[in-house]
Formats: C-alpha cells, structure tokens, sequence
C-alpha cells in the first residue's frame, strides 16, 4: 500500500488542497458579528440568509429548537430576528453555514458528528461565559462553533489518513488530536490555523483553531481560548464529543486552562462544574435531536 | 425580547414551552438543600412530582408549594417526601451503565495500578444506602466477570448497607421481580440467576461476595469500622441528610476510603457544599469524587 508520506500530508494540508473556499454567507456574518449590535444593518443581514433557501430552512429548524429558546414556531428569518434578536440570529445563521462547509459522509467517518460537537460546543462555550461572567459571550459561542475547523480540512483533504485517526483515538480511547499526530504528523490545530489565516478570521479566532488544545502556547486572548478549551473537554467528557469515549479521568480544576481563565473571570474559583455537568444533559440531548432533523433536511 | 427571558429560556429546553418561575425555584431549592439537581429536560417529572406532593397537602399552586418547601426547606419532612417522590423507582439492576463503565474502564484499572505496588490484591467495595440490593449485586456481577480479566488472581468483598431492616431482609432473600430485573442483561440473567416462579432468585456464588446489614450512617461508633475501601457508592442517600449530619457522613467516606479510592454519588447528585474534602472528577459521562492529599491522616469527626 503506497501511503502518502508525512512531508506529503503536511504540505497536502499547509496548501488546503481540496479545502472549499469559505461559503459566500460566512465572510460577511464574521464581518458582522466584529460590529456592534447598533451598528448593523439588521436588512443586510436577513437578506444574506434568505438568499440561500437551504440556509435559510436551516436556520429555521435551528431557531425552532428549545436550544435557542424560542417558544412559539417561527416561519421567516425576519420573524426569527424579531422574536429571538440579532445577536441569536447571527448565531444560528453562523452554525448553519458551518454546516454547509461538510463534505458528505461517504466514509466511515460521518461528518455529522464533528458539527454536533461544534454545535454542544459552542452553546457550552455561551452558557459557560454567562457563568462565569466572561466579558463576551458571543464571541465565546464563535470560538466553541468554529474551534474545529481545522477537523473539517481533514475530512475534505486527506478523508483516508484522517479516518485511521479517528480509528485509533477510538481503539486507545485516547483524545482524537492525539491520533492525528501519530497518523497525520499534525493536528487539527495546525490545520486549523492554517485554514483561518487563509480566511483571514480575527486573531482570536486563529488563535481559538490552533491553540485549543495547548491554551498556554495561545499570544491572544487566551481567556478565550481557555474557556472554549474547557468547554472543549467537558462536551467530550459528558458524550458530546467525536462519537466515542476518551478513557480518561479528568480534574478539571488542574486542567491548564483552568488558571489562565481563572486570571480573567474569578468567580470560576467556585464554580459548580457538578450542577454544570448536570446540567448539560438537557443539551446534549437537544442538540442530538437538532442535528438529526437537519441531517435529514436535503441540502 | 429581554436579555432576562432570553436567560431564563435558554435554560429551559425540551418543555414545549418555559417552565414557571416556581418550578425552577423548586428545582434549585432541592439542589441547594440536598445536592440533587434535576436537569432541564426532567422538570416536567419534576413537576408531576410536585403535584402529586401538593395534592396530597392541599396545595393549590407551585408558588405556594414553593413557599410551604422553602418555610424550612433543612429540617422539615415535605422535602424528604418530594425526594422519595423523585427517586422513586431508581431501584434496579444495571440502574446506571455509565457509572459502570467508568468503573470498569477507568477506575478499576487505576486501582490495580495503585495496589500493585503493595502485596494486597483484595477490593473492598461499600454500597451505602444499598436499598433491597440491586446496586450491590450488580457489583457483584461485574466483578466476578472481571476475575478472569484485569482482576485475575484478585479476591473481592462488597458491604451492603442500609438503615431499613426490611429492605436489608429483602436484599439477603436475593428474590427479584420483573421491575428490578427490566434492565438485567440476558448474560446475566442465564448466569447469576435462577428461575423461581414469576421472580428471579440469586446464584449462591453472587451472593457470597455481598455482606449486608443494617447500618446508621450517622451511628460513628459502627462507620469507623468500615475501613480500607477502595470505592464507596452511596446514590440517593446523602439527599437526606443536611448541613452538619451530611458533613459527618461525607467525613466518615472521607477516613474509610483508601487514598486511592473512588466516592460515587447518584446520577445528577453532588455533595454540594460539603466537598472540600473531595474533589471532583470527571470520567466518562460519569462523575465521581476523590480524596485531596493534603489532609493529614488523623479522624477530623466531630462525635
């Protein structure tokens, strides 16, 4: 069997070979969401999502479910930002378009499974940073959504490679960024900065998609980078992660992250992470339901 | 729409629409009280519980069950018959497989690790609160399974406690109906089990590594004996008991653990308040807690 050589891969990876462009919608929704809530042109914003049909239906499940607390059914992007509010709006319509950016699952690896994380992800990441009085929870739901970008490069570019990945973080039970070293000779946070800076996100964004995993190796922002790097874990630990069980124990009060936020948000030094936990139940659930539906849904 | 509902929506999922005020109030009262949290997706159970308690008193509304909970929410009955409204029924074989799971994947491996370093190859399991003795058979189970896996050439004794007499008889008889077996995997079933009329009756062997008796959690001079644990599981037990008496148990876990060892709680429950000395920690969709090593070794209850 001619295996592509690591030198291959990375070079395959560093040049996004096969990466899709970033779809027409998300440029200007990330444009968006840099600007203040008054400063945005609220039109420009329903038209964006209304112009694509399968976005806009999208968005409309999504605003539908409990997860974004909306208790009466809405039946237009318009509706949806009267009753739900912009900034929900823009969050819902980021998700999808994420969404959009999979490559359909032909492989073992279903990719369905890498956005429910993202999706648990992000809205941990908003529940988390209203906790703990995180000065940008909105930004935290960005970072938690988009933090595995550098996952859906793989999928696209080296789908073989990425599967003998997943493969092996399951057999060892061992964090799947872990696997991709061993297999890929990078990880998704090398990818995924690759993968921001073409789409030239915002530094903290760059700095969310390659330092995850590594928070203190972050040089912005890395109370942001902490949060959505403990929001991270706790989605893989309570089974919202990548479709199997990393065989580990975890304290989460040890974990690095823990100090570098705790600098910034000091109520997080007695923070319930059992009532969190619990808590999360209801999420994970929701979500799983979600993205069910969504996945259904042609595209 | 207000930041305020948008709050309060967002921690209100799969209700079909927000729930009260007062159930929310409720929920938090009985995991500030007694560390059982109940998650958004079970406070429609929540509430049948509650009404069900509030047709019993004659209480018209959530508010004034709110009001009549919180009146002296630590030292009255009303809460303790809201918790055996919802806890009732928790009582079966295989009850929580993640806790389970975590037991065999990531705690018994740690334990074997831990005591190889001494010649003892011996656990000692303690189920506090073992009601009519599912939870400590299912132990049984599973560790029986495992002498021929990671705990080969291993011996194991598991402590069954419990305050009710009548339920201690019932777990040491070993006779189960349809109820506590619903959730019995048929290996099991063949293997630990016999056909005995419309119930099933436990395989000598199982029960042979399961010593039950009637304990008072709160009785010091019997808990310092129940020592050298390598994990505790005590679930829906510590819910009944508050402030200082809910310290003294967590204490009597804290000096009859090894310190290695495992405290398992039940689902959704948290020694909330009481835990300083444990921590938590999380396995997979598991939580459980272990001892902090700071702590000098000498007893710290108060009798």
């Amino acid at each position: 069997m001619n295996n592509p050589s690591p030198d291959t891969l990375r070079k395959r990876l560093e040049g996004l070979d096969q990466m899709p462009t970033i779809p027409v919608i998300l440029y200007p929704l990330l444009r968006h969401l840099e600007q203040p809530l008054d400063r945005l042109d609220l039109q420009q914003i329903v038209d964006l999502i209304s112009q694509d049909e399968s976005l806009a239906a999208q968005c409309l499940h999504m605003a539908n479910s409990p997860l974004f607390g909306l208790w009466q059914p809405v039946d237009s992007i318009r509706s949806a930002v009267a009753l739900l509010g912009m900034q929900r709006v823009r969050e819902i319509a980021v998700s999808c378009s994420v969404l959009q950016l999979l490559p359909n699952g032909a492989g073992k690896v279903n990719p369905k499974v890498f956005w429910e994380h993202s999706l648990a992800c992000a809205l941990v990441c908003r529940q988390f940073a209203h906790r703990i009085a995180f000065a940008d929870p909105g930004k935290a739901y960005l970072g938690g959504l988009l933090h595995d970008l550098g996952i859906v490069a793989h999928l696209w570019i080296v789908p073989k490679e990425f599967q003998s990945a997943c493969e092996l973080a399951r057999t060892r039970g061992i964090p799947l960024h872990e696997a991709e070293m061993t297999t890929l000779g990078v990880t998704h946070c090398d990818t995924g900065k690759a993968v921001a800076e073409r789409w030239h996100l915002t530094a903290d964004m760059v700095a969310v998609l390659s330092c995850h995993h590594h928070p203190s190796t972050a040089t912005v922002r890395r109370d942001l980078v902490a949060l959505v790097s403990l929001s991270d874990l706790l989605c893989r630990m309570s089974g919202m992660g990548y479709g199997y069980v990393e065989r580990r124990q975890v304290n989460f009060t040890e974990e690095p992250a823990f100090a570098i936020l705790l600098e910034e948000c000091p109520s997080l030094k007695t923070f319930d992470w059992a009532r969190f936990t619990f808590e999360l139940e209801s999420f994970m659930d929701e979500v799983h339901r979600l993205v069910t539906v969504l996945y259904s849904e042609p595209n | 729409m207000s930041h305020a509902r948008a709050r309060s929506a967002e921690s209100s999922l799969s209700l079909g629409g927000p729930p009260s005020i007062q159930l929310i109030q409720i929920r938090d009262l009985v995991y500030r009280v007694a560390g059982m949290f109940q998650p958004d997706s079970k406070l429609r159970i929540l509430e049948s519980r509650c009404w069900k308690r509030m047709q019993a008193l004659g209480v018209a509304t959530l508010q004034d069950y709110y009001r009549w909970l919180s009146a002296c929410p630590a030292n009255q009955t009303e809460l303790v018959a809201l918790l055996n409204e919802i806890t009732v029924g928790e009582t079966f074989f295989f009850r929580n497989q993640p806790q389970l799971d975590a037991l065999h994947n990531i705690v018994l491996p740690r334990i074997v690790v831990a005591k190889s370093k001494t010649s003892t190859r011996h656990l000692r399991i303690w189920s506090a609160g073992s009601s009519t003795g599912e939870e400590p058979y299912t132990l049984s189970m599973m560790l029986l399974e495992e002498l021929t896996g990671q705990l080969k050439g291993w011996t194991f004794e598991i402590l069954a406690t419990d305050l009710n007499q009548i339920s201690v008889a019932h777990a040491e008889q070993g006779l189960y109906g349809e109820y506590s077996t619903r959730n019995l995997p048929e290996h099991f079933r063949q293997k630990y089990f016999v056909s005995c009329g419309e119930s099933l009756q436990i395989d000598a062997e199982l029960k042979s590594h399961v010593k039950f008796s009637r304990v008072n959690l709160l009785d010091d001079s019997k808990m310092v004996f129940i020592k050298d644990l390598d994990v505790i599981f005590c679930c829906n037990v510590l819910i009944y008991f508050h402030g200082a008496a809910k310290g003294r148990v967590v204490q009597h876990f804290y000096n009859n653990l090894l310190s290695h060892g495992y405290l398992f709680l039940g689902h959704s429950e948290s020694p909330y308040a009481v835990n300083e000395d444990f921590r938590l920690v999380h396995l997979p969709s598991a939580t459980a807690y272990v001892k902090l090593e700071k702590r000098p070794l000498a007893s710290r209850v108060q009798v």
